[in-house]
């Protein structure tokens, strides 16, 4: 279509071949503003049509259309939503599409492939939109339409609704702060859901000074129509949660999705991305996928359950059940605002029970009491039947036993902050102990003030709720709503949030509070989403010392904080400063940690298997069973467990065949944001060098891996696939020519090139942060298992088992494990020749305190502080040293040692490769070979184990680069 | 070291002055033997020649007639490395020499000894060792190290992967001891933190000439004489540049800068010859050097 009445600032360029040139346009846009001009030109196109006709007149004709098909509500579903464009032309590209594109097949298109909702261009003469395509749209799909619309008359609202518009876009730019707010009231008015578009902040808090539900922001400039990739995350920092909030324009690449669902978008808007697509139906696909939640166990074990309290009528229940909330309160106070008759209760608990009869996981039914007469609450049970009756009051412990139903105790927090915070703490972690060991099912952590949980409506201090909530398993009550709950989630480790008052409609003097169902799916999804991609911040109790869990701010860990620190020439602290600031910020960052998660499931392969093991639990068994003397079963009987279940993380079967492969990535996409240009690091059995060379080629880094002479000669095809990797790797001929040595080497490189280069260190070792920060990228490996198990256990293991040369592996997998008291800890070292003989790497068993590779640990010296030489067959446990936390966890106790010999590690490797098939790394088999002693008793503890035991070992890699030493190790 | 916005695990970076007992230890007898020597050299119109020997290299008694040569040459100040097994900070050179004196049976009851000969035989001269930290603090506090080694007649220590940031509690005990304890500044280090540095730095601040490890050079980086002027702008203590310093065209530059003193010790223990036995020619070298200290 060709302009000819008027000339655009931006013409079209295909009609116009002769127009000055984008730049020479772009020019002309800056100085006037694109969007005036085509809001002018809207606005006298539309003047005659409009002649004489009055908005109420409208509206009372657009109250006809069929009615609006639910946009918010969509759009508070979880993830980020995908609206789709139809969009034939722009002032910023020109055409996309060609005038006879068929706009009906395009959005079927666009539903197929799964888009919320269509976004459809009613403008003319920029976009070479119209009110039919809309109209036509609308009656095509079954998804809700926005009209995207340049609204300059507020008649153009109920004109939208009658063609069958659900949405409707207003432009903060176009209008003042009074008209704007007038424009979305007449909206919602018109049951026209509006999304305010805004891009930049005086505009953003026009739009939020708004009754408007859905604010948009714009990456580009509608008045220069530049774009710039980071306005809209910028400005996102201004919405409060209880907004949905829509990104637009500049996306290429459904990767931005996956980025702009992280930092907490709702939606986003995709228009010429899509229109260009061959199939758009495939193009919507892949933009939906990539803003849907990501599908990872270790996310399911963080994430907060969420009880819906004091719901009063049936609109308010589905909404909480389509939320999927995991409880639903009925509140049978009575004189409190939500309190139901016992027929009204047992009404909507009906009701919830039929409604959600289909879905896996119908939410708990919860009769809420205070201090009941016994007689009521056993009649109010029979009635209403529900999964748990929660005690509001001040019932005693002893009241729980005779409830006949799970209980809920409600622990009120003083309204008003404690003078001595610690102790208040204390008392109601006893209390709350009390009541568990009485049987209570669930604790909920409220303000006093009101036995109703969220009736008072004020946060309970988060100082206080997140020191009880350290100790004791409780879901967060009072005064939540979607616009706190994520950050009182990330400040405070509940389970779980209970919320009443902010999720409900605005008060009616003298009428019962009612949800607001949009508020509902909201808080849910705010919830669901608060711990997503931030897998540092606090998600469950963690009742042990701080120092055994987190470095403080020196980097020390232990409850002496004796262990870890910074111990290194003056020349690396800089780099060490900077990358501690880096990393400070990188680590609550949910952008990093999505990319992160998303490589690591796309590209290595996570989450790995856990793999029952049941050929060679028989086998460890029956060896067990042979240490113990080969004593008839009735002598050794509860000397062992009957029955075991081993369970193997496969780190063997991640990309490069090891764990190793997270903190290579991981610190390679660090390396990116420090800004450096070049990697080096240290390697023993060749795995990290083999994973950092890796992740180097896939961000096109270069990379110089150090590596003693004596590895690079035991550790052959490793060598040759970093070379192939294209990395360089230096052979290290000091001292003893291992992984120390290595570790010394590659310190000096990054002591002379610090400025350009980061060193990525292989181990939960070194100077403060590295220990940290690998630990940190290695968790995933327990954090996986916890959750892998709880689906197919029920439960947490007995035991968790990891080989520990410098620890990576161990902590990766121990951390999620260190605060869960019922779960055992034990690492393998390397004894070598035996720890008797001098000729081993036990750092823990045989090390004392001492200072290596700047940090403070355990390590194996001679009397004078020098380092000793360690021993072992295996090049990733030969090092003298292990890593600061390791150390903490074993002076406390909470870390049973065992160690096995060279001898007895190649015997596992050829076990577990015959028995089970799976060709295991020395290393690794350091903790197979060691397993039967410690369910024998034989090392460890020694306390016995549970008749019908689980364990979890971390197959931390696999053996291919040790079969020269199979072959050579000819068994005796 | 900038305040920001910290993580629950990491924490805000506690700025060096908000550590506990931050007084550094210039005012121990060591640090005043130590400002005695450099002060003398001053009144000579030179910087302070402070060469490196390590203890035990190629062997005890030729250490000690090292030390001896050294100091008859001309030496100001006598650093004496105590040979260590993974001396991170340390080019080719000195790992080697650290290497072949542990394989000849150097301890630390020897490097006392060692430092005890030397005292006796040139009482005059301030004794630094160097060290690091896993042989001073590495079981404990240090104090029985600090006790030890001034026994022996040392007057500071320069522990090289030490900073101030975890050198509090040494200081305390080695300032019990008399012993001063030196701190480096590098090029890397930022000039906020260089002034808190020198500010606990006791006798002497060691400044580090290159981004690198220690080892002979050819020449030092173009920057080493604008570092040396604002390292001693910010430095209460007087200003020893050491690290790749090799030849007296470089003593004469680094004086020319503004060097309080220099110091000198992979050149050294190249000069004593691949079997470490060319004590004259280490001697001939610490002679030349020693001329080139003169700021005239």
């Amino acid at each position: 279509m060709t302009v000819t009445t008027h000339r655009p600032s931006v013409p079209d360029r295909t009609a116009d071949a002769a127009s000055p040139g984008t730049l020479e346009a772009r020019r002309v846009a800056r100085r006037r503003g694109v969007v005036a001009e085509i809001a002018a030109r809207r606005a006298a196109d539309l003047s005659p049509e409009l002649a004489g006709l009055t908005f109420s007149g409208l509206a009372r004709a657009a109250a006809k259309a069929p009615s609006p098909r639910p946009f918010a509500e969509h759009l508070a579903r979880p993830g980020l939503h995908l609206i789709a464009e139809l969009k034939r032309r722009s002032p910023s590209v020109g055409t996309i599409a060609q005038p006879n594109e068929d706009a009906i097949a395009r959005a079927r298109a666009y539903e197929a492939g799964g888009a919320t909702a269509i976004s459809v261009l009613c403008e003319p003469h920029w976009f070479g939109g119209s009110i039919a395509d809309l109209r036509a749209v609308r009656a095509a799909v079954a998804v809700p339409v926005l009209a995207k619309e340049f609204v300059v008359d507020r008649r153009q609202l109920p004109l939208l609704r009658s063609a069958g518009a659900d949405a409707v876009l207003l432009l903060a730019v176009l209008h003042p702060a009074r008209r704007l707010a007038a424009l979305v009231d007449d909206a919602l008015e018109l049951g026209l859901e509006p999304l305010v578009e805004a891009h930049d902040a005086a505009e953003l808090d026009r739009a939020l000074a708004t009754r408007a539900r859905v604010v948009g922001i714009n990456n580009r400039d509608l008045r220069t129509l530049e774009v710039d990739p980071e306005r809209a995350v910028r400005l996102l920092k201004r919405v409060p949660a209880d907004r949905l909030v829509v990104a637009e324009s500049g996306v290429r690449d459904p990767d931005l999705l996956a980025d702009w669902r992280a930092v907490g978008f709702d939606a986003a808007l995709v228009g010429e991305a899509l229109m260009r697509a061959a199939d758009p139906r495939a193009a919507t696909a892949a933009f939906v996928a990539a803003g849907a939640m990501p599908n990872d166990p270790a996310i399911a074990d963080r994430t907060p359950l969420v009880k819906i309290c004091g719901v009063t009528d049936a609109d308010g229940l589905l909404a909480a059940i389509r939320a999927g909330a995991d409880a639903i309160g009925l509140n049978l106070v009575p004189g409190t605002p939500r309190a139901l008759t016992l027929v009204e209760a047992v009404a909507l608990a009906r009701l919830a029970r039929d409604a959600s009869a289909r879905t896996a996981d119908r939410p708990k039914i919860v009769a809420i009491t205070a201090d009941a007469d016994p007689a009521a609450l056993a009649e109010a049970i029979a009635a209403i039947d529900p999964d748990a009756v929660q005690l509001s009051g001040n019932e005693p412990p002893e009241s729980v036993a005779g409830l006949g139903r799970p209980a809920w105790k409600v622990l009120h927090l003083p309204a008003t902050a404690p003078r001595d915070l610690a102790a208040t703490a204390a008392a109601i972690v006893e209390t709350g102990r009390t009541y568990l060991a009485a049987g209570t099912q669930r604790l909920l952590l409220d303000t006093a003030g009101g036995p109703h949980p969220g009736g008072t409506g004020v946060r309970p201090a988060t100082e206080l709720a997140a020191a009880v909530a350290r100790e004791l398993p409780v879901f967060l009550a009072g005064g939540l709503d979607s616009a706190t709950v994520a950050g009182a989630l990330q400040a405070i480790a509940a389970l779980g949030v209970d919320v009443a008052s902010g999720v409900e409609a605005p008060r009616v003097a003298g009428e019962r509070p009612r949800k607001d169902p949009l508020r509902v799916a909201l808080f849910v999804k705010r919830a669901r989403a608060a711990r997503l991609d931030r897998p540092h911040g606090p998600a469950r109790p963690t009742p042990v010392h701080p120092g055994l869990l987190e470095a403080d701010a020196n980097g020390r860990w232990g409850v002496a904080r004796e262990f870890g620190g910074r111990y290194v020439p003056e020349t690396l602290m800089a780099a060490l400063e900077q990358l501690e600031r880096a990393y400070a910020e990188v680590r609550h960052d949910p952008r990093f940690w999505a990319e992160y998660r998303a490589r690591l499931a796309s590209y290595s392969g996570r989450p790995t298997p856990l793999y029952r093991a049941d050929r060679l639990a028989a086998v460890t068994l029956a060896t067990a069973r042979r240490l113990l003397g080969g004593e008839a079963a009735a002598d050794i009987s509860g000397r062992l467990p009957s029955r075991l279940r081993l369970y193997l993380k496969r780190e063997d079967l991640a990309h490069t065949g090891a764990h190793k492969i997270n903190n290579a990535l991981g610190q390679a996409l660090l390396t990116r944001r420090l800004g450096k240009s070049r990697v080096i690091a240290e390697t023993g059995a060749g795995q990290h060098g083999v994973a950092t060379a890796t992740a180097c080629a896939l961000l096109d880094l270069p990379c110089v891996v150090f590596m003693g002479a004596e590895d690079i000669r035991r550790q052959q095809p490793n060598v040759l696939r970093m070379h192939a990797l294209g990395a360089e790797v230096r052979p290290v001929t000091s001292g003893s020519a291992t992984l120390k040595d290595a570790v010394n080497e590659a310190m000096r490189d990054w002591v002379t090139n610090v400025e350009t280069t980061h060193y990525v260190l292989g181990s939960a070792m070194g100077p403060h942060p590295y220990p940290t920060i690998v630990r940190d990228l290695q968790r995933v490996l327990g954090d996986e298992s916890a959750a892998q198990l709880q689906a197919v256990e029920g439960r947490l293991p007995d035991l968790v088992l990891a080989c520990v040369g410098g620890g990576s592996n161990a902590i990766g997998l121990l951390a999620r494990f260190i605060a869960e008291s019922d779960v055992r800890l034990a690492v393998a070292e390397a004894a070598g020749d035996g720890i008797a003989t001098g000729r081993h790497a036990a750092a823990l068993a045989g090390g004392t305190p001492g200072i290596l590779h700047g940090s403070r640990s355990l390590m194996l010296q001679d009397r004078d502080g020098q380092v000793l030489e360690a021993h072992s067959i295996s090049a990733g446990l030969d090092y003298p040293g292990v890593g600061p936390q390791i150390a903490a966890l074993m002076t406390a106790g909470r870390l049973e040692l065992a160690a096995a010999t060279d001898a007895e590690a190649l015997a596992s490797v050829r076990e577990v490769a015959r028995v089970e098939g799976i060709l295991p790394a020395l290393e690794t088999a350091h903790a197979f070979a060691v397993l039967p002693r410690l369910l024998a008793g034989l090392e460890g503890s020694g306390v016995r184990y549970p008749d019908e035991t689980v364990v979890l070992l971390g197959l931390s890699g696999r053996g291919d680069k040790d079969l020269a030493a199979l072959e050579r190790e000819v068994p005796a | 070291m900038t305040a920001r916005s910290g993580s629950m695990a990491l924490g805000e970076m506690t700025a060096l002055s908000d550590r506990p007992t931050p007084s550094g230890t210039n005012d121990t007898a060591g640090a005043r033997r130590i400002a005695t020597a450099f002060g003398a050299a001053a009144a000579q119109g030179r910087a302070a020649l402070i060469p490196y020997l390590v203890a035990g290299y190629p062997d005890a008694e030729t250490s000690l007639r090292i030390a001896l040569a050294a100091i008859d040459a001309g030496a100001d100040l006598l650093e004496v490395g105590l040979p260590y097994s993974d001396p991170l900070a340390d080019g080719a050179t000195l790992q080697r020499a650290s290497g072949v004196a542990l394989h000849a049976g150097a301890t630390f009851d020897r490097s006392i000894a060692l430092l005890e000969r030397i005292a006796a035989a040139r009482p005059a001269t301030p004794l630094v060792p160097m060290a690091y930290a896993n042989q001073v603090i590495g079981g404990g506090d240090g104090a029985a190290t600090a006790r030890r080694l001034t026994a022996a007649g040392a007057d500071g220590i320069i522990v090289a992967d030490l900073t101030p940031d975890e050198g509090a509690p040494f200081e305390a005990v080695a300032r019990e001891a008399g012993l001063a304890v030196v701190y480096l500044v590098a090029p890397t280090t930022d000039p906020d933190r260089r002034a808190r540095i020198a500010a606990r730095s006791g006798g002497f601040l060691y400044c580090v000439s290159l981004v690198g490890v220690t080892g002979a050079r050819a020449s030092l980086p173009p920057t080493v004489g604008r570092l040396v002027r604002d390292v001693r702008a910010a430095s209460p203590v007087p200003v020893a540049v050491g690290f790749g310093v090799s030849r007296p065209s470089h003593v004469r530059a680094l004086v020319r800068a503004g060097a309080d003193g220099v110091i000198v010790a992979s050149a050294l223990v190249d000069a004593l010859g691949p079997e470490g036995l060319d004590v004259a020619a280490l001697g001939r070298l610490v002679g030349k050097l020693r001329a080139a200290t003169n700021r005239t």
